[in-house]
């Protein structure tokens, strides 16, 4: 029987006393004695399932599904007896997670609208103004800024494209310093209150729901502008939808993996 | 017996196990089981908050010990516990006596109904209403 206090990869026991230990609520000696309390129990369910013949895994399986989950022997919800600073910091974890992955999933639409651009050229990427809706004075800017070209809607095209490049970088920057501030905060916060102030996977699950919508909204629309604008303009909405898809798959395999992990802790 | 149905019950379930001599939480557990026959199942872990309940309430001291190599804390009945017990077994008598009744003057309706069927056969039936009632 593992009863060592160095980290066992695998012990479900000591699993189920990490994440015990995160959420009970009370004085520290009334943390340490149901922490102790419940150790001695399951040290003895454990023991009484070996002293009949099963693996020392099983018998811990049995243990933890007879004793039930955490929230059995804290008596109350998780939820409700975190404090609201706790909350907010989660929330604020969750935020820096799923915006930062969002505007480094828009960095990476720049990447697929700049490959796009390569291929199938600018009308691609952008549409052009129609006639009458720009001066001569926004002409000339657009030719100055782009004296290769030999019309204003082409300069017009590139300049916008240009923009939609410069934008989606910028966006993958910004996404870049959020991220980075997420793995700080993360280290900083990481108490048993704010770990445990939300449900495991509550990012991921709401990076895939706002992922795959933004993927199925761009997708819609690159669809009305090959129907509408025989692909006109095309290029920008594609490389947000692939990006916004590539970002929901991400978030989806990530979530995948904290449910899994939290069903083999849970026994 | 499912979880939900003991919940109500378990403060006067532990009382009762308790007056049987000090046990820490998993003896308790166990001897619930062993009172029982197997027929209360529940969460293991749901016992150890209500323990905590009745510790708070006065109803349960407790002390750390060291039983077969282990630090295990030993909860007892203390006065107000025992007291405690007593009035709710006496409470529990009254309430299970009355339904006992209830049930089982219903039971003895519905017996007796199940009786009267066999003997009621269309063509008798007819005849008895023909007869203005007289079976």
């Amino acid at each position: 029987m593992s009863s060592g206090t160095a980290d066992v990869p695998g012990d479900l026991v000591e699993d189920y006393l990490d994440r015990l230990l995160v959420s009970l609520s009370g004085s520290p000696r009334q943390v340490r004695h149901t922490l102790a309390e419940v150790e001695a129990h399951l040290r003895d369910a454990v023991a009484e399932g070996i002293a009949a013949g099963l693996p020392e895994e099983t018998a811990q399986a049995q243990a933890l599904e007879r004793i039930g989950p955490v929230h059995a022997v804290t008596g109350r919800a998780a939820v409700l007896t975190r404090p609201s600073s706790a909350l907010l910091r989660r929330l604020t974890l969750t935020a820096a997670l799923v915006g930062g992955a969002g505007f480094v999933a828009i960095g990476g639409a720049g990447l697929v609208g700049r490959l796009l651009q390569a291929i199938k050229g600018n009308l691609f990427m952008t549409a052009p103004w129609p006639h009458g809706t720009y001066t001569q004075a926004g002409c000339a800017r657009w030719l100055a800024g782009y004296p290769g070209t030999r019309s204003c809607v082409t300069a017009m095209l590139a300049d916008h494209a240009f923009d939609f490049l410069l934008q989606a970088t910028a966006a993958g920057l910004l996404g870049l310093i959020a991220l980075a501030a997420y793995l700080f905060l993360r280290r900083r916060w990481r108490d048993r209150a704010t770990m445990t102030a939300l449900p495991p996977g509550t990012a991921e699950a709401l990076g895939t729901v706002m992922a795959g919508a933004a993927a199925v909204y761009f997708f819609g629309v690159v669809a009305d502008i090959e129907m509408v604008q025989h692909g006109i303009g095309a290029g920008q909405p594609l490389s947000l939808a692939i990006a916004a898809a590539g970002a929901a798959a991400v978030f989806a395999l990530a979530l995948w993996h904290t449910v899994r992990a939290a069903r083999l802790r849970s026994g | 017996m499912k979880a939900e149905k003991l919940k109500g019950h378990l403060d006067l379930l532990l009382l009762s196990v308790l007056s049987g001599g000090p046990g820490h939480g998993y003896e308790v557990i166990t001897r619930l089981k062993v009172r029982s026959d197997g027929a209360f199942e529940l969460p293991e872990g749901t016992v150890y908050p209500a323990l905590h309940r009745l510790e708070n309430a006065g109803l349960l001291a407790s002390a750390w010990d060291v039983v077969a190599g282990r630090r295990r804390r030993i909860y007892h009945l203390t006065l107000r516990g025992e007291a405690a017990l007593a009035e709710q077994a006496q409470q529990w008598r009254e309430f299970s006596g009355s339904m006992t009744r209830v049930i089982g003057a219903s039971r003895a309706r519905v017996n007796g109904s199940a009786r009267l069927h066999p003997g009621l056969r269309p063509a008798r039936l007819v005849a008895a209403l023909a007869a203005g009632g007289r079976a």
